[in-house]
């Protein structure tokens, strides 16, 4: 759309509620964003503290990067360091160890939802639509129903995650060869209770209706059936979210660039009940999907460009193994050509978006991939894939966790070789998606150390070719009312559940960098 | 109690673990003590939702004195880098130290909430050369002076842990809110959560006490003669008062860190004991080494066979 120059205006949207710091500039023309460059606004530089260290000693810096994953980075520091020491964890390890994850999964997909998403619904804004009582009832920050609930229920269920590995956040119980503690049968049956408890919760109040009947919603169809089939469905989160949404037009504004990028993640157990989709030997499958066409994930067609970060430049892009960091502060107000501590990394040249609704589309979820290929992506569907991933993980989690019980004198750990020489990655899904750590040893010392976050892909800024990333370009058409408060923008730009502590400090090592040359 | 305390709460270098720490909250959760202390939580990063023109208001309302700040609560390290300047870490443009620095002065109360805003913590030896917020590791001295005093009269209270034990700050609230000035350590922190070890508490004592040491992971035994255990160096509750409710690193079998510690991160390996001839160079605090060995050596000829064998749980 040619507008005139006249109605174009220049955004500056620093953006709260989403872990770490955000600014995003928006250009908007007759009240429409027309483009948009997000900027990560805060550089940690974790490689001084990994390179010429220990090699064990990633697995106590790197979940410190990161305050509500901080198990997802322990277990990718440990698959990473396991790949060079060529063990493999006994099938009790990969049962607390993926128990674990998904537990943290819970309460992240929980927060997000409640503690940083919806509460928007509860804002003045919105002032005099018919649901905006209800909203702030359920929604608003600090007192909200919905709310107080949701932060009483993620306390519970962490403390799974405490029982299995001491603390959350921030312990280290995972390491190379498997984890540090075999729970007691009873402590085992403690988190079963725990996990059922939070279940209860989260049918009453988040689905209004049994896992069971959630999970044969399978079809658009069945999803309009399913909100017509009782006032349960309708007066839960789950149905109060889809009502608030659709009014608001979530599900025509927030669609990226319809790519979708998973690693895969929760290896099976050798002897497990579990079933994974085909043969996958992970519960999470791994892919790359690029409108209606599924690839298999290849982890050497990762690349990070920095031609609109904050670092020396380079050719296109760097694989991971390869990559350098090397900052460039900026001057002034910081939007020039380079806007971001984050870098971008994409795909075989791709900017794939990454999270719940990659993992649903990649596993060939009957609902997600009939929202994808139909109306498209939104935030809507984007937040809908968070808000019902427990539905998905709890029965498996019970499972495994009934498999702990039943097999109380099973090992927990394999010791491996002292860890020399090597190079290996650890990949997993996080909470907010693809995680990556590829580390590089000599000698038993972390020589290179690179992690790849999933708000990295999904806040990358602008590549080589001036590809946005996802969100940029999500939020092209999204409606501003109000300049000083662009709301909808925020619901696209949290519909991607932003973690910026994590990404800004794209850790690895290269020479130290000479203070003159920073300036 | 007193009504109406205002808050602001300020992220800085870190990583959010305190705040979301803070969330696992118990009896009552934050929510709750919020209300019961009266505490007006102006702005938290993670949790408002107001606009960021609403926000801007709030900063200069602040400043002009207008809006009175009670308590300031700072997570995460103040990142100062590159050279001083403190461009690694911008808020619009600006330096957040210069930002925080500001705040600081108009609070009545600066609580630095985990070892990186007391410390410098992450990075205090780094390229982004941060500092605590009234120290740099053990030395006086950070983004403020060793001679600061907020409003109210009292330096920095450091909450240092990665993170900070939820307990810490809602206790530490309550005394603000009371008006009764806690006891110090040397390092600024209250004495009633710091002036007791990690190790007090560990179900593990009884091995370290005879000295059946773990040497792998997985194992029944003290993690502290092989593992690179911190528990008897350690000041902090992490074993009086359980994480989660549940449990703590050491109970687990995850040697303690030091992380309440001014020098965390320790800049040696972190499960490795540093020993001369078997015995650790870092002794429990304050003990003899010729006592030590003399000690340790009866201990474990007095071993139980229960121990020994490893029969008894963690």
């Amino acid at each position: 759309m040619e507008s005139k120059q006249s109605t174009r205006t220049i955004c500056h949207l620093p953006l709260n509620r989403v872990e770490g710091d955000l600014e995003i500039r928006l250009e908007v023309a007759d009240g429409v964003v027309v483009d948009a460059w997000s900027s990560g606004t805060l550089f940690r530089g974790f490689e001084t503290l990994l390179v010429g260290r220990n090699a064990m000693d990633s697995l106590v810096i790197t979940p410190r990067i990161c305050g509500i994953c901080s198990t997802t980075h322990l277990l990718a520091a440990a698959m990473a360091l396991e790949e060079i020491v060529r063990v493999s964890p006994p099938d009790n390890a990969l049962r607390v160890r993926n128990v674990a994850l998904m537990a943290e999964h819970l309460q992240s997909d929980m927060r997000q939802s409640l503690l940083m998403y919806t509460v928007d619904f509860a804002h003045a804004t919105y002032q005099g639509r018919p649901w905006y009582e209800e909203a702030v009832k359920r929604f608003a920050p600090f007192r909200g129903e919905s709310l107080l609930e949701v932060v009483r229920e993620t306390k519970k269920i962490l403390e799974m995650v405490a029982i299995l590995g001491g603390q959350w956040p921030h312990s280290s119980f995972m390491v190379p060869g498997g984890v540090v503690l075999m729970p007691r049968p009873a402590d085992v049956r403690q988190c079963r209770v725990i996990l059922n408890g939070f279940r209860k919760w989260y049918e009453h109040r988040i689905l209004g209706c049994s896992l069971e009947r959630w999970a044969e919603v399978a079809t658009l169809e069945d999803l309009a059936v399913w909100r017509a089939a009782a006032p349960a469905h309708r007066e839960s989160d789950l149905g109060w979210f889809l009502h608030i949404a659709h009014d608001l037009g979530l599900d025509r504004i927030g669609g990226a660039h319809g790519a979708f990028l998973s690693y895969g993640s929760l290896p099976l157990p050798r002897r497990t009940v579990v079933r994974a989709g085909g043969d996958a030997e992970q519960w999470v499958a791994a892919g790359f999907y690029d409108k209606g066409c599924l690839e298999p994930f290849t982890q050497e067609y990762v690349a990070e460009q920095v031609a609109s970060s904050w670092y020396e430049d380079y050719e296109g892009g760097l694989h991971p193994f390869k990559g350098l960091t090397r900052p460039q502060p900026p001057e002034g107000e910081g939007f020039g050509t380079k806007y971001s501590w984050a870098k971008a990394p994409r795909y075989r040249d791709a900017a794939p978006e990454t999270g719940p609704l990659a993992e649903a589309v990649i596993g060939g979820s009957p609902l997600f991939r009939a929202l994808v290929d139909g109306a498209g992506t939104s935030a809507l569907v984007r937040q809908l894939a968070r808000l019902v991933r427990p539905a998905t993980l709890i029965p498996v989690m019970d499972l495994w966790l009934q498999e702990l019980e039943n097999h109380p004198n099973g090992s927990v750990y394999q010791q491996p070789e002292p860890i020399g020489t090597g190079k290996g990655f650890g990949l997993i899904q996080a909470a907010r998606g693809a995680l990556g750590h590829w580390v590089r040893i000599k000698n038993g010392v972390i020589d290179r150390y690179q992690i790849i976050t999933p708000t990295a892909w999904n806040g990358s800024p602008r590549d080589g070719v001036g590809q946005r990333g996802p969100w940029e370009e999500a939020l092209i058409g999204v409606p501003v009312e109000d300049l000083a408060h662009p709301i909808a923008a925020g619901h696209v730009v949290r519909s991607f559940d932003p973690c910026l502590v994590c990404t800004v400090h794209t850790v690895h090592r290269g020479r130290t960098v000479s203070r003159a040359r920073l300036r | 109690m007193a009504e109406g305390l205002s808050l602001y709460w300020m992220q800085s270098g870190g990583c959010g673990g305190d705040t979301v720490s803070f969330l696992n909250a118990e009896s009552p959760d934050f929510i709750t003590l919020f209300e019961v202390l009266g505490i007006d939580l102006l702005w938290h990063p993670s949790l408002s939702n107001l606009s960021h023109v609403a926000h801007e208001q709030i900063l200069q309302n602040i400043f002009l004195d207008q809006q009175v700040l009670d308590i300031l609560v700072v997570e995460g390290s103040i990142i100062t880098g590159p050279e001083g300047t403190g461009r690694f870490d911008l808020v619009q443009g600006q330096p957040r130290k210069e930002l925080t620095a500001r705040l600081a002065a108009q609070a009545r109360y600066v609580i630095a909430l985990g070892t990186c805003a007391s410390f410098g913590g992450f990075g205090a030896d780094g390229i982004i050369e941060s500092v605590g917020m009234q120290f740099h590791h053990k030395h006086s001295g950070g983004l403020l002076d060793a001679s600061f005093t907020a409003r109210a009269g009292l330096p920095v209270i450091n909450l240092p842990g990665c993170p900070c034990h939820p307990i810490v700050l809602k206790d530490t609230l309550m005394a603000v809110a009371s008006g009764s000035t806690p006891r110090f350590d040397e390092f600024n922190r209250p004495l009633d959560w710091y002036g007791v070890m990690v190790h007090q508490g560990c179900t593990r004592n009884d091995y370290h006490e005879y000295r059946v040491e773990e040497s792998s992971f997985a194992e029944r035994g003290c993690l502290f003669f092989h593992l690179g255990c911190h528990g008897p160096l350690t000041h902090g509750p992490c074993n009086r008062s359980l994480w989660n409710r549940r449990s703590s690193k050491t109970r687990a079998g995850v040697p303690c860190f030091g992380c309440t510690s001014p020098d965390f991160p320790q800049p040696y390996p972190f499960f490795q004991t540093r020993n001369i001839e078997g015995i650790p160079i870092a002794l429990p605090d304050g003990v003899s080494r010729a006592h030590y060995m003399a000690y340790k050596g009866m201990a474990a000829a007095a071993a139980p066979e229960r121990l020994k064998n490893r029969r008894t749980d963690i």
